[in-house]
């Protein structure tokens, strides 16, 4: 127990530096930061409005101050306004959170079904046809990009096959077969990258646990193959799998933000681009702040769960 | 005491327990040793895991500080030999580790490898001297040329030892050199270090788990469990009658290939405490049959036993000994 | 090796066409054409033209130098500084440490794309922007793969031996640290190259990365999607080209990983369709009665890339019940192949070749798999060398001893708990209940040995196979293991056989012992006999090679073959000192020399005659 509260204490001074971080990417930058949130290519700013955007974004106060400011606000949850149509920022990202969240989550879910067996049959069979396939199969999407991806599902089921969406949100309540079908090519572009770095990992820790000596003990114990594969094979072979889960979850919350974009999907990608484009500081500082939450929520989720898998960890 | 070439007071260390939140206890590997190795002795330390015998060999070496007490060469403390002097201090002192698999550089010829202590202290032509040296460990000159990987776990082990003699060190560290190889190449080992012994002179700290091959190499021997010191003395007749009741344990223990020779099995209960949690007073009390409330209290000194010049930690060596 | 040239070259390729894209003598990449808007092929366009009439051909190649200059410029900066900190931080540690190397772990805490874009935001798109950003979020990689490898360099023999050869830290650093770290760094190297394009690509895609007009595949994908409907094709080549750079440069990493790191290179041999001789070929006299374990001519087979080898040949020894014998030899002796093999436990690669093995009137060696298991555990059972690793370490002690019952019984599970509670007691392990309930990292070395020794008794086998059951434990808790062995074998009579390098094991607690040298029993017979009168010349230069803290103890010379180099006549002849021309001749037999005692050699009776040195 008390392992799981240190965990947790991490988890919170991370996500304090991770906030820190941001502020300071803001405030240390060479020139003034209201001078550079405004000048567009060479030219320079108006003079007046930079004075107003820096009474607004509380430059003027000393540096401290505005940290303290700025870390009070996060606890109580206050993320401020957009700079554009003075919208709350938090409300936004309550409003469109759970959409990315819902499209993480299948893409999760469709990525972990697919490769933990297929992972699993491949080291099982290793050499056969189907871990050459499977594993050629891998390779190959590993390396096409998560919107070359989206793009080409959309070129090919949407604009020439029509028998897809191309895109767009309908919300559960109103319509569920539509608002299903609309998330099921999002969430395999998603699932594309997760489930074939989770095909490899499973494969290669299958293959690993398979020549543990503990695998020898419990063949020479006179256990059944099935129950030397669940109990010996699989169940230590999970854990290295759930670390590199937890890791790419990073770059699945970044494949994130191209999916929604390319599939339309109205999630925090949306505002967050229109944001950085518009150079709509507390809108950008809001969704990444909250997006890197999420990444330290999903990582110490994963921490757990390995713990609960793995009894020296707890230990340690 | 200046005939002494390397001496250790009240030597100790402590590693310091790990983890950033919630520390882990420290481990003392090391706790108040005393030691003087004179110039062309062999001195062996014995002991079980935990018992700090490679920690003791490193700290006679220098090359990790300790956190209490201090190691001389020829009475001069090591802490005060700083820069160039230290480097030439280090041409002195040598060591030759325990797996010969780990000890070579994978990526480097083994000859490369040996000149270094040649090249490192400008001692001429290197090439003539690895040469030499091979030879003299049992190897062809030739065989300069070659990957570590191309040899055997014998031959890495003498290839080692080339690499500590390139400096013409006066103290070799031997830290369990032959437990990593299998009986007929040992015996090789344990030859071929005789004979350097004997040949070159060379003072030497021999660190090994068997009390055997330290009594046919060593001229004495340390006993240690649990970072200190059990029993000390001349190394024939501490084999041939061990007092304190952990060598005596230990050597009932040690498998021989006549039994009648070995005394009575004594058994020990249970297992070595660890050394971030030993026990008070004396350490082997745990474990030891003629313990009694007292050994709990004092940590017992170690005391003049007989006439053959051991010294022995035990307040009951009189009546058990 | 194989594996590196076809990405290497693709990747040579690639990277080729991006440098000589100013010589190529292609048209300008920027240069608008809208007459020509969205042409197919044309002459000096083979790939036709976008949608503002530039040439695609011409943009994916000049494409191809604005993401690799980006993605090499970025690993490179991020490589020199992050190795650098990597170095830093894992020689001196310390605060050096924190300030390298633990404050760069912060940088992780940020999904990649979110950290890129807001720094985009601040600093606004474009090349130098992307190379920024990219460094900094592949600085940790870099710091912490070479601090890792530092770490793992410094505890390595090898570094300690030149500190103490007396070599200042920056040329051990140069000299013998950083070429054992280069590996992995390039390693990193080519993975931080392969994922900056794509990370380029992402952020130019969504308008955010290189500016426009300026050419880059991401921008292209980006443009050919408002089109895509008229020209599909527009939207394939860069999308194509990104793939196959991306891909091969995957494979590059790939390869290169396994050519640095010697783990996972591991050779893939071809298994051969199973090969078994027809039992039975050979009659053999029936076992003797009494007899537990009877073993002839056992030869395991191993297929290698340099062809079949036969690390045990014509293997044969009897064990009867309550008796031990010890098969002792050196590594490489092939004495624990022998064991697998008896249980059933070869690697796929191994095969029993010939032979035959009776446990009880069941023979053993052809024995279908659903039977074999049955017997495994139950009537025969082993015990392996290391406790740490041979135990599963996320199953609790209790449940790994009552699986075994419960593989062969059918109890509940609620009594297997109940037996597994009487097997610790019986072996002596301490507090059983609470025992029961620990994990293996919670024993120490001893106690675990304790817990496999209970799970092989679990079923009351009749023959109990020790592989080294000792050799990772220290000696009193290794005469702990042997008197433990010593009463169960007295209370159970059980038949052990019993694995070792050590003779003075074998002298502790073994009836009869069987030497076995490069593959090949040399001698058995009583203990008694055999280290009292050997016949065998190596027996003889084995006993004489045990430190006895005596005399220094004789080596013998030379080394144990490997199994592709086993001599053809007698396997001893080229390290004994009896040897004589007839000894190569040709393969030897086990000779019965007396009633239970087998010798190979051709000259052990005159040998023997000469009384050569018998140790005392």
């Amino acid at each position: 127990m008390l392992w799981v509260l240190r965990r947790i204490g991490i988890s919170v001074a991370l996500a304090w530096l991770v906030a820190t971080i941001v502020f300071m990417t803001l405030h240390m930058v060479p020139g003034d930061p209201a001078e550079l949130l405004l000048s567009t290519g060479g030219t320079m700013p108006d003079p007046a409005t930079v004075a107003e955007l820096r009474e607004r974004l509380g430059l003027e106060r000393p540096l401290l101050n505005q940290y303290g400011a700025f870390l009070m606000g996060l606890a109580r949850g206050d993320l401020g306004v957009s700079l554009i149509d003075e919208y709350p920022v938090l409300d936004e990202i309550a409003l469109r959170l759970p959409r990315t969240l819902e499209l993480i989550l299948a893409g999760t879910l469709i990525a972990v079904a697919v490769a933990l067996p297929a992972g699993t049959y491949a080291a099982l069979h290793r050499g056969g046809l189907f871990d050459r396939i499977a594993s050629g199969v891998a390779a190959l999407l590993l390396a096409v990009p998560v919107f070359v991806v989206g793009t080409l599902l959309v070129l090919v089921l949407a604009q020439m096959l029509r028998v897809m969406p191309a895109g767009g949100y309908v919300p559960f309540a109103e319509d569920p077969p539509r608002h299903l079908t609309l998330l099921a090519l999002p969430a395999i572009a998603i699932a594309k990258g997760l489930s074939a770095v989770l095909f490899r990992m499973t494969r290669a820790s299958v293959l690993d646990s398979l020549s543990r000596d503990y695998v020898r003990t419990a063949r020479a114990k006179g256990l059944t193959a099935r129950r030397v594969l669940v109990r010996h094979v699989v169940r230590n072979a999970l854990t290295p799998v759930l670390t590199v889960l937890g890791l790419h979850m990073g770059t699945l919350l970044g494949g994130t933000v191209l999916v929604e974009y390319v599939f339309n999907w109205p999630g925090l990608s949306t505002p967050l681009l229109r944001a950085v484009e518009a150079r709509d500081y507390p809108m950008v500082v809001g969704i990444v702040l909250t997006i890197s939450g999420l990444f330290l929520l999903i990582n110490l989720i994963m921490d757990l769960l390995y713990a609960a898998l793995d009894p020296r960890v707890r230990a340690s | 005491m200046s005939a002494a070439l390397l001496e250790a007071r009240d030597l100790s260390k402590t590693f310091p327990g790990k983890g950033m939140f919630r520390k882990s206890r420290p481990v003392q590997a090391v706790r108040g040793i005393n030691m003087s190795i004179a110039r062309g002795e062999a001195v062996g330390v014995v002991g079980e895991s935990g018992s700090g015998k490679s920690t003791l060999g490193r700290l006679m070496l220098g090359l990790m500080p300790p956190t209490e007490g201090s190691v001389a060469v020829e009475g001069r403390p090591l802490s005060d030999f700083t820069g160039a002097e230290w480097r030439r201090l280090r041409r002195r002192l040598q060591i030759v580790f325990q797996d010969p698999y780990g000890s070579l550089d994978p990526r480097r010829r083994v000859g490369s490898q040996i000149a270094d202590g040649i090249r490192l202290h400008g001692r001429g032509d290197a090439a003539k001297q690895v040469a030499a040296l091979l030879g003299r460990v049992g190897l062809e000159p030739a065989h300069a040329e070659r990957f570590p990987h191309e040899f055997s776990g014998g031959q890495r082990q003498r290839i080692g030892i080339a690499r500590a003699l390139s400096t013409a060190p006066d103290f070799l560290v031997a830290d369990e050199p032959v437990s990593a190889l299998d009986v007929s190449i040992q015996a090789q080992v344990i030859q071929l270090l005789a004979e350097l012994r004997h040949d070159l002179g060379l003072a030497m700290l021999f660190i090994s788990h068997d009390l055997p091959v330290v009594a046919t190499l060593c001229d004495r021997v340390t006993v240690m469990y649990l970072g200190r010191v059990m029993e000390e003395g001349p190394a024939r007749p501490i084999f041939n009658r061990p007092v304190h009741p952990y060598t005596r344990a230990l050597l009932s223990a040690t498998p021989r290939l006549d039994p009648a020779r070995r005394a009575g099995r004594i058994l020990l209960k249970g297992d070595p405490p660890s050394p971030a949690d030993p026990p008070s007073g004396c350490v082997f009390r745990t474990r030891c049959q003629h313990a009694v409330e007292a050994c709990a209290q004092t940590v017992p000194a170690l005391a003049p036993f007989g006439d053959d010049g051991r010294r022995v930690a035990c307040i009951r060596a009189g009546e058990i000994g | 090796m194989k594996r590196l040239i076809i990405p290497g070259t693709l990747v040579a390729l690639i990277l080729l066409a991006a440098l000589a894209a100013p010589f190529l003598g292609l048209p300008d990449p920027v240069r608008q054409d809208i007459a020509h808007r969205l042409a197919g092929p044309l002459e000096g366009s083979p790939l036709g033209r976008d949608e503002f009439g530039r040439d695609v051909l011409s943009r994916l190649v000049w494409g191809a130098r604005t993401s690799l200059g980006v993605a090499f410029a970025s690993a490179l900066i991020a490589g020199i500084i992050g190795t650098a900190f990597g170095l830093i931080g894992g020689w001196f540690r310390g605060l050096g440490e924190l300030l390298t190397v633990r404050s760069m772990d912060v940088i992780l805490c940020f999904p990649p794309v979110l950290l890129a874009l807001l720094v985009v935001t601040l600093m606004g798109p474009g090349a130098g922007t992307l190379i920024l950003v990219l460094s900094v979020l592949y600085l940790p990689g870099f710091a912490r793969v070479t601090y890792a490898e530092v770490l793992s360099a410094r505890s390595h023999d090898y570094v300690e031996a030149v500190r103490a050869l007396g070599a200042p830290a920056p040329r051990i650093l140069l000299r013998t640290v950083l070429p054992n770290v280069a590996g992995p760094v390039l390693v990193q190297l080519s993975l931080a190259v392969a994922s900056a394009v794509v990370l380029e690509s992402g952020l130019s895609f969504l308008g955010l990365g290189v500016v426009p007009p300026a050419p880059s595949w991401g921008l292209m994908i980006r443009g050919a999607r408002a089109t895509m409907e008229q020209a599909p094709m527009l939207l394939f080549w860069p999308c194509a080209v990104l793939t196959l750079t991306i891909l091969a440069m995957n494979l590059l990493c790939d390869a290169l990983r396994d050519a640095v790191d010697p783990r996972t290179a591991g050779t893939r041999s071809r298994l051969r369709a199973v090969d078994r001789l027809l039992p039975g070929l050979l009659p053999m006299a029936k076992p003797a009665p009494g007899t537990v374990l009877s073993v002839r001519g056992l030869t395991v087979e191993i297929d290698t890339p340099r062809g079949p080898i036969r690390p045990v040949q014509d293997v044969s020894f009897d064990v009867g019940a309550g008796e031990t014998l010890a098969i002792v030899g050196e590594s490489g002796s092939g004495k624990s192949v022998s064991a697998t093999a008896l249980m059933g436990l070869l690697p796929p690669v191994a095969r029993v070749a010939a032979g035959e093995a009776w446990l009880d009137g069941t023979e053993l060696l052809r024995l279908p798999e659903e039977q074999m298991r049955r017997l495994r555990g139950g009537p025969m059972a082993m015990v392996f060398q290391d406790p740490m690793s041979s135990l599963n370490p996320v199953h609790r002690a209790g449940d790994q001893v009552a699986e075994a019952i419960l593989a062969h019984r059918r109890v509940p599970r609620a009594e297997a708990w109940k037996q597994a509670e009487a097997l610790f007691r019986h072996v002596g392990i301490a507090d059983p209940e609470r025992r029961l309930r620990a994990f293996p990292h919670e024993m120490s070395g001893g106690m675990k040995q304790r817990v496999m020794i209970a799970m092989a008794l679990a079923n009351r086998p009749k023959l109990l196979i020790c592989d080294e059951p000792t050799t990772a434990l220290d000696v009193t808790v290794q005469a702990q293991i042997l008197d433990l062995l010593a009463e169960l074998r007295r209370e159970t009579g059980t038949a052990i056989v019993f694995i070792t390098h050590s003779l003075g094991v074998v002298a502790e607690i073994a009836d009869r012992v069987a030497v076995m040298y490069a593959g090949q029993v040399v001698e058995q017979g009583s203990v008694a006999e055999v280290f009292h009168n050997p016949l065998h010349p190596y027996t003889r230069a084995l006993l004489a090679a045990v430190p006895e803290g005596d005399a220094p103890p004789a080596g013998i010379p030379g080394i144990v073959p490997p199994p592709h180099a086993f001599p053809e006549g007698c396997r001893f002849a080229p390290r004994c000192r009896h040897a004589e021309p007839r000894c190569s001749a040709g393969p030897l037999a086990l000779e019965e020399a007396e009633p239970g005692r087998d010798v190979r050699c051709v000259r052990w009776r005159e040998l023997a005659r000469r009384g050569a040195e018998v140790p005392a």
